[in-house]
């Protein structure tokens, strides 16, 4: 106990020295992971080509909408519902500083160690996240979802060795993922208003809330007594550095002060497209004149 | 223990924000799919061009690239730096980007088109190509791009080719001399793509008078040879397909709004993800006419920026008041509703004309004009044998006059493909190659 106290004090000041101030030195040179372009054009070269061959997963179908089909009357406002915005903006701010000082440095460290090394974590802790999928597609009534994360969690934590390998999705089990926000969704309950969360970046009321239930979830099944003792604090940390060096997002590399705007006008537009999604056979309420989206 | 949301939402944001600003979003899957026969052509492109623009260049006629490029970024500041205005605090220092060899090489300094920062996907596959043919890779951003107005400009106000050129050439300066001494450099090079093109190429005539940095030669890509007419252009797409104004943005959002609710609610997706999205394109932009609005809407998107800074700076208070500038933390929203309406000739005759005109006691709107035309340096394009230029014969910021202009004043040094609309080449094989024929001094317009 007295050593995870320790670390996580020596993190806190480490975050702060660099929250603290703004650049102070002329120049700073930053050594970065290599690009891979051969490499990545490769994939992108046989995903083209796989898309070709196998006609690819476009959703041609759009004759075959539900009826009747989305108009543009019916879409939000493009202003945003935002009444928490001054300590959404600060939270934004924070977020960014954290990220540029801690933790994107980090996870650009982590990025250098060898690629089936971070698959193998990155599959770890996706395996346990299916648990939580596995109860929110039963909530949600999807139980053929809720069987397919099953059969994923099955394979994976025993052919998959403890979920280190993803064998699942060679089996043609693809990986999708739920919570509880969404089962939220599905029960009728609104996005709420845009929040930004601090250290996790946008959300909205209601993921902010499936976010705690699905934490708490994961914690109440307590699987393999991995969200108890001083382990769970290195186990939560490594999660917390795979998802970011998973994400290509850098906060203010736009260089834009509207950036705040434009993030959050996407990730609610986004939000709002999902929950029309859920429940895929109802007509959208058109927006009212003079309301927000969100609200 | 469950980050995955929150961080998983914010890549699919960054995807998200892909397809609303299409223009640079290459979806593999649908290039070389039959094209569907759309609305007439907008009669500023044809329909391959504009596609070609949107789509760029299909991976698997990308020319070979390394297998690994290092990559460093470097964060300066600049001696001359101003007070930074309070909504602009993370743009303090320049952020560029270097690849480095182990050994000595030539340096190739590449600077990015309208509104890009220092590592666009298209300055990736100049990276990649460059630093495979052995040089250093130095990326800039453009100086139309807001981190480089808030750190470098000396001015603020975005888009005059001479003065633009003089920054960027500075910061060259500031830069290269604070290069780690392993870093050997032989001989340096300029290029970019788009307006970067055109600044490179004044960069170097800068540089030819005073000698700082001895760049050797230059090479635009798919320039534009008036910044003015070009923007005209950008302004005319914009408004034959979108429409001038706020409300023709917002019915441009409404529409595609639409369109990705109804592919998404046919789909079996759970949730809006790159894949989603990129496949989802294909469906959504099928017309000339949504081709020409993704291009124009992006290019406007740009402009957002630049509009801002340039009246925050000049202190024209078109949309910023400059006695109560905005704050940190100050919502901008209704800002940016104001200048979304806003277009290119907007910013010329109420931020960048009055500026300049102030700053200059005998310019005119008209030398002003001018004075954005790569004729400013028309002699030692014509003359100097080390400027080069590649563009494309149906390239959509150029009218026939201005490519002939291009043509008449670079003679034997600019290679003209046939298609490829505003850089859908570029990265292509045979871009790539007569790119590094050009910056070796070895290409010649009568071997191909």
């Amino acid at each position: 106990m007295r050593a995870a106290l320790l670390s996580g004090a020596a993190a806190l000041a480490l975050a702060l020295a660099g929250l603290g101030g703004c650049a102070t030195s002329d120049i700073s040179i930053r050594s970065l992971p290599a690009e891979t372009p051969a490499a990545d054009n490769a994939a992108a070269a046989y995903a083209a080509e796989f898309a070709a061959t196998a006609g690819g997963a476009a959703p041609n179908a759009v004759a075959a909408a539900p009826s009747p089909p989305v108009t543009a009357a019916d879409a939000p406002p493009m202003t945003t519902y935002d009444p928490w915005e001054r300590l959404n903006r600060f939270d934004y701010r924070f977020n960014a500083r954290f990220d540029e000082a801690v933790f994107l440095p980090v996870a650009n460290a982590y990025r250098r160690l060898p690629s089936p090394m971070r698959a193998g974590v990155h599959n770890f802790f996706g395996n346990l996240t299916e648990i939580d999928s596995v109860i929110n597609y039963t909530l949600q009534g999807r139980l053929g979802r809720g069987v397919r994360s099953l059969g994923r969690l099955v394979i994976n934590s025993t052919l998959g060795i403890g979920g280190l390998i993803d064998v699942a999705t060679k089996l043609k089990l693809a990986v999708a993922p739920t919570g509880f926000s969404a089962t939220l969704g599905t029960w009728g309950l609104h996005p709420g208003p845009y929040l930004v969360i601090p250290f996790f970046g946008p959300s909205t009321l209601r993921d902010g809330i499936g976010l705690a239930a699905d934490f708490g979830t994961s914690y109440g099944i307590n699987i393999a007594n991995l969200y108890r003792g001083n382990k769970t604090w290195g186990l939560g940390a490594l999660n917390a550095v795979d998802q970011r060096a998973n994400v290509s997002f850098r906060y203010y590399s736009s260089g834009s002060p509207f950036e705040y705007e434009v993030i959050r006008f996407l990730y609610v537009r986004k939000r709002l497209l999902e929950d029309a999604g859920l429940h895929r056979t109802r007509v959208p309420k058109p927006p009212r004149p003079g309301e927000a989206a969100g609200q | 223990m469950r980050h995955r949301c929150a961080r998983a939402e914010i890549r699919t944001l960054a995807a998200v924000a892909a397809v609303a600003l299409a223009a640079l979003l290459a979806p593999p899957q649908v290039h070389g799919a039959a094209q569907p026969i759309g609305d007439p052509a907008t009669g500023l492109a044809d329909s391959a061009a504009l596609r070609a623009t949107v789509f760029g260049t299909p991976p698997q006629e990308l020319a070979p690239q390394p297998a690994k490029v290092p990559l460093s970024e470097i964060d300066i500041a600049m001696p001359w730096r101003r007070p930074v205005p309070a909504v602009f605090w993370f743009d303090r220092r320049l952020r560029v980007w270097l690849s480095a060899q182990r050994h000595a090489a030539p340096l190739a300094i590449v600077i990015a088109g309208t509104g890009g920062d220092g590592d666009t996907s298209k300055l990736k596959i100049l990276r990649g190509a460059l630093f495979g043919a052995g040089y250093h890779v130095l990326t800039m951003p453009s100086p139309t791009f807001p981190g480089f107005i808030v750190s470098t400009s000396s001015t603020g106000v975005a888009g005059d080719l001479e003065q633009d050129s003089r920054d960027l050439y500075a910061a060259m300066q500031q830069i290269v001399a604070h290069l780690p001494p392993r870093v050997k450099i032989t001989d340096i090079d300029v290029l970019g793509y788009s307006l970067g093109g055109a600044n490179a190429a004044v960069v170097k005539s800068i540089d030819a008078a005073e000698g700082r940095l001895k760049i050797h030669r230059a090479v635009m890509i798919n320039p534009p040879v008036s910044l003015f007419s070009s923007m005209a252009r950008l302004d005319r797409l914009f408004a034959l397909s979108i429409g001038s104004g706020g409300a023709g943005v917002e019915r441009f959002y409404q529409r595609l709004y639409a369109q990705l609710a109804n592919v998404y609610r046919a789909s079996d997706e759970d949730r809006i993800d790159e894949n989603f999205l990129y496949s989802a394109a294909a469906v959504v932009f099928k017309t000339d006419a949504e081709f020409a609005a993704a291009i124009a809407f992006t290019f406007r998107l740009d402009l957002v920026n630049i509009f801002f800074a340039g009246d925050l700076y000049a202190g024209t208070g078109v949309v910023t008041d400059p006695n109560h500038p905005p704050q940190v933390g100050q919502s901008l929203e209704e800002t940016g509703r104001i200048l979304r309406g806003k277009s290119y000739s907007d910013y010329f005759s109420t931020v960048f004309a009055p500026y300049y005109l102030k700053q200059r006691p005998h310019a005119t709107a008209r030398s002003l004009i001018a004075d954005g035309r790569l004729d400013i340096i028309a002699t030692t394009l014509r003359e100097d044998g080390d400027y080069y230029a590649q563009t494309n014969s149906d390239d959509l910021i150029l009218d026939q006059r201005e490519l002939d202009w291009l043509k008449a004043t670079l003679g034997p040094r600019i290679a003209v493909y046939d298609h490829g609309g505003h850089l859908g080449n570029l990265g292509d094989r045979r871009q790539i190659a007569d790119l590094l024929d050009m910056l070796a001094g070895r290409w010649h317009a009568a071997a191909r």
